[in-house]
């Protein structure tokens, strides 16, 4: 289950600025193999044992991966933390909805590859199933916000 | 506009920046070089071509009210959808004398134009922004 929190009223403990998280707390953690896939595959980033990085940019530290790559390493790291997804490209949003467990803040939708099988919750009530659900939740959620005048 | 194009040389990379609307929104993946570009708008804007370029991201103090002081500047906000609230986008429509190139997904309560949504570009280091498609 993917859980996604639409409104940051209630955001205590979130994480809401990736880089800012990534750079005090995340960037000092160890990275597992499959966390260094991940920077692979978004950032094409080569991680070495000293926590610098090598891309096309130059040589750098894991503080200048992109705010995409960032985010999904603060999903990975603290998969009980809700997370501020809305400054993610598709190509991290694809991966964040191929994982289970995990926990979203998303104040608008973005088009997604979702597999048809993944269950996602919106704000611990509404749960939907694949990318259908996941896009007829968001007209009805503008259908509201259109009401609400919001 | 302040700036029509933004051009120069980051070796190995070349910049040419094109602008056809006041407002420039850049979306796209992400790691697709947005941060690193305002890294180095950062160092151009030193010169004296290029002074009218103003920056701002989350590291930014103050900067719903740094803001709404800039006139006659081309703006470019990294972090754009964390920064900017509603009154900062009326600000952005209505201050005209101003130009924005703008690191941001949500678009909404932007007065924009199909010729506002670009992507950054990058062949043979040759870095471009080119229209994304979309319906406005």
């Amino acid at each position: 289950m993917i859980h996604v929190y639409t409104d940051k009223q209630n955001s205590e403990g979130w994480i809401l600025q990736n880089d800012w998280y990534f750079n005090i707390y995340t960037g000092n953690e160890d990275f597992s193999e499959k966390e260094k896939e991940a920077i692979w595959q978004i950032d094409h980033a080569k991680l070495t044992g000293d926590k610098h990085i090598e891309t096309k940019y130059g040589l750098g530290t894991v503080r200048n991966l992109s705010s995409g790559c960032k985010t999904l390493l603060n999903v990975m790291k603290n998969p009980d933390k809700v997370v501020n997804a809305d400054e993610c490209g598709k190509n991290v949003l694809d991966m964040l909805f191929a994982m289970d467990g995990i926990y979203l803040y998303m104040s608008r939708p973005e088009r997604i590859h979702i597999a048809d099988g993944t269950e996602i919750c919106f704000n611990e009530k509404d749960i939907v199933v694949g990318r259908r659900g996941y896009e007829q939740w968001w007209s009805g959620e503008y259908e509201r916000r259109d009401m609400d005048d919001l | 506009m302040i700036y029509d194009t933004i051009e120069f040389r980051a070796e190995p990379f070349s910049y040419f920046l094109s602008f056809a609307d006041r407002i420039t929104l850049v979306r796209g993946d992400s790691a697709t070089g947005k941060t690193y570009l305002y890294q180095m708008l950062e160092d151009l804007k030193m010169t004296e071509k290029y002074q009218n370029i103003k920056l701002f991201n989350y590291k930014s103090d103050d900067f719903h009210n740094s803001l709404k002081k800039c006139r006659k500047q081309f703006i470019v906000i990294d972090n754009a959808d964390l920064l900017l609230d509603d009154a900062d986008r009326f600000f952005i429509n209505f201050e005209t004398g101003n130009q924005y190139m703008l690191f941001a997904r949500n678009c909404d309560g932007l007065n924009l134009s199909a010729e506002s949504f670009v992507v950054l570009n990058e062949t043979d280091y040759q870095v471009t922004l080119i229209r994304e498609l979309v319906s406005v």
